[in-house]
C-alpha cells in the first residue's frame, strides 16, 4: 500500500489515518449495504399473517353493541369500595380543577390526574401495560378498538345509578355502545367554524349553503387556520366536496380532499394549530379557524384583558339554513381500563361525574357540555352560561339525528390508513 | 519459590492490562443502554409491521421477519417525492440558519474572547443567560412579541414601516426562530477556540509586517477553524431534527421541516409509524455523515498539529 509522505507509517503508527475519500467510500458502501440487508433476510422468512378484526362501529341510525369476552369480565356487585388515590388518565385540562377537592369528598378518596398528549399516545401506553390507571376518557371514535384491543373492561351500571337518572336517553343508551357496556358519556361537541366579525364578514358564512368554502376565500388568506387533527381537516374537505358521509368516501373522494387541502397552502397561507380556536382567534392572530364546539365557548376566557369578547363567532354548518353540507358532531366517554386496581372506585367516580350539579360546575370551566337532562339549551344563554353570540355552540341532543349532521365515529382500520397516508401529503404542502 | 513468584507477576500484569480498558466500562455500559438498544428498537418500528386492531405499529426485533416496505416507500419518496422537497427545505433552512449564526456569532465571539477585557466573565454570562430559560418558553415568548400589533410590530409603527404578518407561516421567521435558538451552541466552543490561540502567533504575523486583516485571515481564521466546525455541527445537529420552532412560529405546510414530518408520521398518524421510524434512521445517517466528516477533519487538523 503506497503512503503520503506526510502521512504517518512509522511502525508505532501504523494506524491507516483516515481519509476523506476512504470515509466517502465507507459511508456509500454502509448506505446501499444497510437496506439490502433486511430485504435479504425477508425472503428467508415470512411473519405468519395476522388477519384484520372486526371491529363493532356504530352510528345512531345503526347503533351497536359492543362484544363481550369471557376472559373480561365486569366486577361483581356489592363489592367493598378500595382505598384511593384513584387514578385518573386524562387529557390536559379536562376537568375542572375546582373539583378535585369536590370529588375527593364525593367518592370519599383522593384523586391522581396523569395526562396525555394525544389519544394515540394513550392507547399506545395503555395497550403495552406500561400504565395502570383506574379510569380513562377515551373520545367515543376509540372505543370500538379500545373494546377489541381490551383496553376496558365492562361496567358493572348498578354501580352507575346516575347514567339513567341524568343523562340523556339517547346518551345513556349510545349508538356506540349500546346498553354502556363499557362506557358512559363525558360531554359533546360539534365541529364547526370560528371567526372574528373585525376580521371576517360573517355573510361569507352564515347563510352560505356550502359554509365551508370560506376556507377557500382568499380575502382571508393569512389569518385561517385548521385543526391540526387529520380526522376533523380531512373530514371538512370531505364535506366541502360535498361529500355526506366521511367515513364511507372511496379512495378518489378522499385523495381530491387532500387535494382541496393542499390548495390551501398557497391559496390561503392555511396553518394548522391545536390552539388556533380557543387561543389564536381570541388573542386576533386568527381570524377564522375551524372550531371544536367546546373549544369556541370556552375561548371567551382567553382574550386578552379588557378585549371586546363579543367579536367571537361560530356557527356549525349542519345547522345552518339551505346548508347542502353536513357537519361532524362526536361525543367523549369515560372508562374503566382493564386491569384498573380500583374498579369499584372508578364506578362510582363515573356515577359522581353524571349528577347533575357535579357535571354542571365541570362544564362552567371546561366549555365541553354534559349529555345532561337537566340542561335545558335555552337556558344555557338565559343563565349565562353561554353568551348568546356563542350559542350555536350548543350540543342539542336532536343534533345527532339532523339529517346534516354527520356523526363521527372510528373509521375503519383501512379508511383510516387511507386518511393517514392522505394527511402526511397534505401536512408535507402537496 | 519462583513458580509462585511468576504466577503472581502475570496476576499483576493481567490485572493491570484489565484496569485501563476498565475505565471504559461505564462509557460502553451508557452506550449500550442510551444508543445500541434505542438505535435498535428504532430499527425494530421501521421493519416491523402493523397492529390490526389498533393500527399502530409493532416493532419486530427478529430480524428474520423484518419488513422493508418502510424503508422503501421513505427512500421513493425522499428522490422524486414530497419528502425530498421537504429534505431539501430543511437543508436549506439549517444552511442559511447556520450561516446567520456564524455571521453573527462570530464577531461576537470574537469580541469576548480577545477585547472584552475584565468584563469577559459578564459577556460569557450574557451569551449563557438564555440557556437558563427552556427552549419552548423562549420560542412562546417570541410568539407573544411577534404577534400582531405586540411589541416588534410597535417598533415598526415607530419607525414608519409596516411590519409583516410575523406568523403567518413564513420561512424567514422559522428560520430567524432557529438562529435565536441555538446561536448560544455556536458562540461558546467558537469562544473556546479563539480563547486558546497564543497571541504571540498574532503579534508574530504583525512583526512580520501582516496588515490586521491578513493577520485575521491567514493566522487567527485558520486557527479557529476547529472551533468553527464544532460550533456548526453542535447546532446543526439539534436543527435537522427540530419540529418545534417551525410548528409555533409557523405551522404551516409550507415551512414543514424533516422533524415535522417524523412527528406527525409517530404521533398524529400513528399507522404510519414504522414509515417514521425509518425517516428517523435515514436522517440519523445522514446527520452521521456530518459528524463524521466533522470527525475526520479534526482528527487530520490534529495530527497536521502534531507534525
Amino acid at each position: 500500500m503506497a503512503y503520503h509522505p506526510r502521512e504517518n507509517w512509522s511502525p508505532q503508527h501504523r494506524k491507516r489515518v483516515y481519509t476523506r475519500r476512504d470515509f466517502l467510500q465507507r459511508a456509500a458502501l454502509l448506505g446501499i449495504a444497510l437496506p439490502a440487508l433486511p430485504s435479504l433476510l425477508a425472503a428467508c422468512a415470512e411473519r405468519e399473517g395476522e388477519g384484520g378484526v372486526e371491529l363493532a362501529i356504530g352510528t345512531p341510525s345503526s347503533p351497536v353493541q359492543q362484544p363481550l369476552f369471557d376472559d373480561n369480565q365486569a366486577i361483581e356487585s356489592g363489592l367493598p369500595q378500595e382505598d384511593g388515590p384513584l387514578q385518573i388518565y386524562n387529557w390536559a385540562d379536562y376537568i375542572n380543577p375546582e373539583m378535585i377537592p369536590v370529588i375527593e369528598e364525593g367518592i370519599g378518596a383522593s384523586v391522581e390526574i396523569t395526562t396525555f398528549f394525544n389519544e394515540e399516545e394513550a392507547i399506545q401506553k395503555l395497550s403495552s401495560g406500561e400504565v395502570q390507571y383506574d379510569v380513562w376518557f377515551p373520545t367515543s371514535q376509540v372505543v370500538p378498538k379500545s373494546v377489541a384491543g381490551k383496553l376496558i373492561q365492562p361496567l358493572n351500571l348498578e354501580y352507575v345509578p346516575n347514567l339513567e337518572q341524568y343523562v340523556w336517553p339517547s346518551m345513556a343508551n349510545p349508538y356506540y355502545d349500546q346498553g354502556s357496556r363499557y362506557t358512559v358519556p363525558y360531554v359533546l361537541y360539534s365541529t364547526g367554524i370560528a371567526w372574528r366579525i373585525d376580521q371576517v364578514d360573517s355573510a361569507d358564512i352564515e347563510g352560505q349553503p356550502n359554509a365551508y368554502e370560506v376556507f377557500w376565500n382568499d380575502e382571508y388568506a393569512g389569518i385561517t387556520g385548521l385543526y391540526d387533527s387529520y380526522t376533523d381537516a380531512m373530514a371538512m374537505a370531505l364535506f366541502r366536496n360535498g361529500i355526506a358521509n366521511p367515513a364511507a368516501a372511496s379512495e378518489e373522494e378522499v385523495t381530491a380532499a387532500a387535494d382541496s387541502l393542499i390548495e390551501l397552502v398557497d391559496l390561503m397561507n392555511i396553518r394548522y394549530t391545536i390552539d388556533g380556536a380557543y387561543v389564536q382567534i381570541p388573542e386576533g392572530r386568527m381570524g377564522l379557524h375551524q372550531a371544536w364546539s367546546g373549544d369556541i365557548i370556552n375561548s371567551q376566557y382567553y382574550f386578552p384583558e379588557g378585549a371586546d369578547i363579543s367579536v367571537i363567532r361560530y356557527a356549525w354548518p349542519a345547522t345552518i339554513e339551505g346548508t347542502t353540507v353536513n357537519g361532524a358532531i362526536s361525543s367523549d366517554t369515560m372508562a374503566v381500563p382493564f386491569g384498573a386496581q380500583r374498579p369499584v372506585l372508578a364506578h362510582k367516580f363515573l356515577d359522581f361525574m353524571l349528577e347533575e350539579s357535579n357535571a354542571l360546575l365541570n362544564f362552567e370551566w371546561l366549555g365541553y357540555q354534559p349529555p345532561q337532562k337537566g340542561i335545558d339549551a335555552d337556558l344555557l344563554v338565559a343563565d349565562g352560561w353561554v353568551p348568546d353570540f356563542l350559542a350555536p355552540g350548543i350540543v342539542r341532543e336532536e343534533d345527532f339525528t339532523l339529517d346534516t349532521s354527520w356523526v363521527q365515529g372510528q373509521l375503519d382500520l383501512a379508511t383510516e390508513t387511507l386518511w393517514a397516508t392522505q394527511w402526511n401529503r397534505v401536512k408535507s404542502g402537496g | 519459590m519462583p513458580t509462585n513468584l511468576q504466577a503472581g507477576e502475570s496476576d499483576a500484569v493481567g490485572q493491570r492490562r484489565w484496569v485501563w480498558p476498565g475505565f471504559a466500562l461505564p462509557g460502553v455500559v451508557w452506550l449500550l443502554l442510551l444508543f445500541v438498544v434505542p438505535f435498535y428498537a428504532i430499527f425494530a418500528v421501521a421493519m416491523g409491521h402493523t397492529d390490526p386492531i389498533f393500527n399502530r405499529p409493532v416493532p419486530e426485533w427478529n430480524p428474520i421477519y423484518w419488513d422493508t416496505s418502510s424503508f422503501s416507500r421513505v427512500l421513493h419518496d425522499l428522490f422524486g417525492g414530497q419528502l425530498g422537497t421537504i429534505a431539501v427545505r430543511t437543508i436549506v433552512y439549517v444552511a442559511i440558519a447556520s450561516l446567520i449564526c456564524l455571521i453573527i456569532g462570530y464577531p461576537v465571539a470574537y469580541f469576548v474572547s480577545r477585547r472584552s477585557g475584565r468584563h469577559r466573565g459578564l459577556w460569557l454570562l450574557l451569551i449563557l443567560a438564555p440557556f437558563w430559560i427552556n427552549y419552548l418558553m423562549r420560542m412562546m415568548a417570541w410568539i407573544n412579541l411577534l404577534s400582531p400589533g405586540a411589541q416588534v410590530d410597535q417598533v415598526f409603527f415607530f419607525l414608519g414601516l409596516d411590519p409583516p404578518a410575523w406568523l403567518a407561516g413564513h420561512p424567514f421567521v422559522v428560520i430567524l426562530g432557529l438562529v435565536y435558538g441555538y446561536i448560544p451552541f455556536l458562540i461558546l466552543p467558537l469562544f473556546g477556540a479563539l480563547d486558546r490561540i497564543d497571541e504571540s502567533t498574532l503579534e508574530a504575523s504583525r512583526d512580520l509586517g501582516a496588515s490586521p486583516a491578513r493577520t485575521f485571515w491567514r493566522v487567527t481564521l485558520p486557527l479557529s477553524k476547529q472551533g468553527i466546525l464544532a460550533g456548526l455541527v453542535i447546532i446543526m445537529l439539534p436543527m435537522f431534527g427540530d419540529y418545534y420552532t417551525p410548528n409555533l412560529l409557523s405551522g404551516s405546510p409550507r415551512t414543514v421541516m424533516l422533524g415535522n414530518t417524523i412527528d406527525q408520521f409517530i404521533n398524529q398518524t400513528t399507522s404510519q409509524g414504522g414509515v417514521g421510524a425509518a425517516l428517523t434512521i435515514i436522517l440519523m445517517m445522514f446527520v452521521a455523515v456530518l459528524m463524521a466528516y466533522y470527525l475526520v477533519t479534526i482528527n487530520r487538523a490534529t495530527k497536521e498539529a502534531r507534525e
